[in-house]
């Protein structure tokens, strides 16, 4: 369970984030809301590369105080609008330089790391340089990264972004079997509705940096205000 | 661990050049080499910076300045081996290195490269103005007109002996780069070049990891300007000016970051090719039109360097081959 409780941001004389709360306890949640509602920015605020007020923690523990890559070494791990593989490493030193980071044995890793190869499929192909790879294997490498070092909270920013069809269904399955591999709670973002209304059980919409609906993620689609602000449908008076 | 092609390669050419310099030049020649050689040693420092970080560092010859200076002050200073001397100079230039870099290391780019040329220009004044220890008494230890003589290696006393002693330590100091390159900071400095913010989500602390790569390049430049005192025995304040830390950088382009062999194509270039001039009875300094034509060659038509073109050249004629 993963608690935002008054998270505040301000650009200048612009509320990035104003007063946002939620819980999230599901296996895999969602954030949803138009464009520059402030997804990203809350996403960036939990994973430490914004300050804010308020507080964020994890089963009770408040990881708020820790620094960006502090909160990784923790447990938590993000994706980015634009993957962000480093190309001239092999798919498995892109995954190795997380748990760098991490305590733990050479076996153990050496397991971890296997165990997300096989997820996506790249068992076979782990020495494969990055700089190799097409768009939509990145992606699967993304997400391979998220998964090493007993992540306690993924986020997944637009992972479906550019993606055909089939490939944000086949993602979408993934991210489905993330809870169970890992044990970790899973937020995407993304503005694939369809994707959402399949994959998350809770979801958090934003609009304007203010939270305007929370909870189930049926009935936050069917709030009238939701439909107003997000969905483009006119809020019955 | 796995030796790559290129590292099989590097052995082959330090076998080759360790075996066949000193038997092929003579006089001033084996010195020029040697001097070629701690500027390749400086140069692999500023080119994996730059290759495996994105970080741009005007500063390193100045550094190789301290490591002449450390260097000078412990052989006049003390009776220790020069291993022991050179092991000093190479762990203070370190420590020098890091201390002028941790304001810039949280800075990037233009910024990060402006500080480490300051940093040079203000080594560069203390360095004209104090000069270089000679035997003297005091700090500075500098005597008015002749100098004290400088004990070389017990193994490499003469001028040869001491070229093949300084190809051996390049070839450690590019085995300590590769070491680092295929262990966890040569897997952060790939993610801190990708971007700082995949960095951060990776867990890597990046201001610690820049340093270290500031640490790393400081070394080799401490080593690179000990080892060439060692072989001149005093050096010149004129040498470690701060346009020379620019004049490397731009070499290190020019020969290719991302090789080895880049990097020892930056020290023939700079400091065989002025030789070469001056024995055909050239201006030397029309090796600087030269440095400057391929420089504009590297940068419009072969970003990684004439050693990228060897390499991508070698690769074509063996896939024609096969």
């Amino acid at each position: 369970m993963i608690e935002l409780k008054n998270l505040n941001v301000k650009f200048g004389g612009v509320v990035a984030l104003d007063d946002i709360s939620a819980t999230f306890s599901a296996p895999v949640s969602g954030i949803i809301g138009p464009n520059g509602a402030g997804k990203t920015t809350t996403m960036n605020v939990i994973s430490g590369f914004l300050a804010s007020s308020g507080k964020i923690s994890f089963e009770g523990e408040d990881i708020t105080a820790l620094t960006a890559y502090q909160r990784t070494r923790w447990g938590l791990r993000r994706s980015f609008q634009h993957e962000q593989i480093a190309d001239d490493l092999s798919v498995r030193d892109n995954l190795r330089v997380i748990l760098d980071g991490i305590s733990g044995g050479a076996s153990e890793k050496r397991a971890d790391l296997n165990r997300a190869l096989k997820f996506i499929d790249f068992s076979q192909r782990g020495d494969t340089l990055a700089a190799s790879l097409n768009s939509y294997e990145r992606r699967l490498v993304d997400i391979a990264r998220c998964l090493v070092g007993r992540p306690k909270v993924i986020m997944f920013d637009e992972p479906c972004g550019g993606l055909t069809q089939e490939e944000t269904t086949h993602l979408g399955d993934l991210i489905l079997q993330i809870g169970e591999l890992t044990g970790a709670i899973t937020l995407v973002i993304d503005h694939d509705v369809e994707l959402i209304k399949r994959i998350c059980t809770q979801t958090l919409v934003i609009d304007f940096g203010k939270r305007i609906a929370f909870g189930e993620t049926a009935k936050v689609l069917e709030d009238p205000k939701v439909q107003a602000a997000y969905l483009g449908i006119e809020e019955v008076a | 661990m796995k030796i790559t092609r290129s590292g099989y390669a590097g052995i082959a050419f330090t076998l080759v050049v360790f075996l066949l310099l000193p038997a092929v030049a003579n006089g001033q020649w084996v010195k020029v080499f040697t001097s070629a050689a701690c500027f390749t040693l400086v140069t692999a420092g500023i080119a994996f910076m730059y290759s495996r970080l994105g970080m741009v560092s005007l500063g390193q010859v100045a550094l190789m300045g301290v490591g002449g200076w450390v260097m000078l002050r412990m052989n006049h200073g003390f009776d220790f081996p020069f291993e022991i001397n050179l092991a000093i100079a190479a762990t203070v230039t370190m420590l020098f290195g890091w201390i002028l870099a941790l304001p810039a290391l949280k800075m990037r780019g233009l910024y990060l490269a402006l500080i480490t040329l300051m940093a040079a220009g203000g080594i560069e004044v203390v360095l004209s103005t104090y000069r270089f220890p000679n035997g003297g008494s005091g700090f500075w230890g500098v005597l008015p007109s002749v100098a004290a003589p400088f004990r070389r290696p017990v193994i490499a006393e003469s001028d040869s002996a001491y070229l093949q002693y300084v190809i051996v330590v390049v070839a450690i100091g590019f085995a300590l780069i590769d070491l680092h390159r295929r262990a966890a900071p040569g897997r952060a400095w790939a993610m801190i070049r990708r971007s700082e913010a995949a960095a951060l989500a990776s867990g890597i602390n990046v201001v610690y990891y820049k340093a270290w790569a500031f640490g790393l390049s400081g070394l080799l430049a401490g080593l690179g300007g000990a080892l060439l005192a060692g072989s001149l025995g005093l050096l010149d304040s004129a040498t470690f000016r701060a346009s020379e830390s620019i004049m490397l950088f731009a070499l290190a382009v020019v020969g290719g970051s991302r090789y080895w062999l880049g990097a020892v194509i930056a020290g023939l270039l700079y400091r065989v090719l002025p030789a070469l001039f001056n024995d055909w009875g050239w201006d030397a300094d029309l090796t600087l039109v030269i440095f400057g034509v391929a420089l504009l060659h590297a940068i419009i038509t072969a970003p990684e360097g004439i050693s990228g073109q060897i390499i991508a050249l070698l690769s074509r004629k063996k896939r024609d081959t096969t």
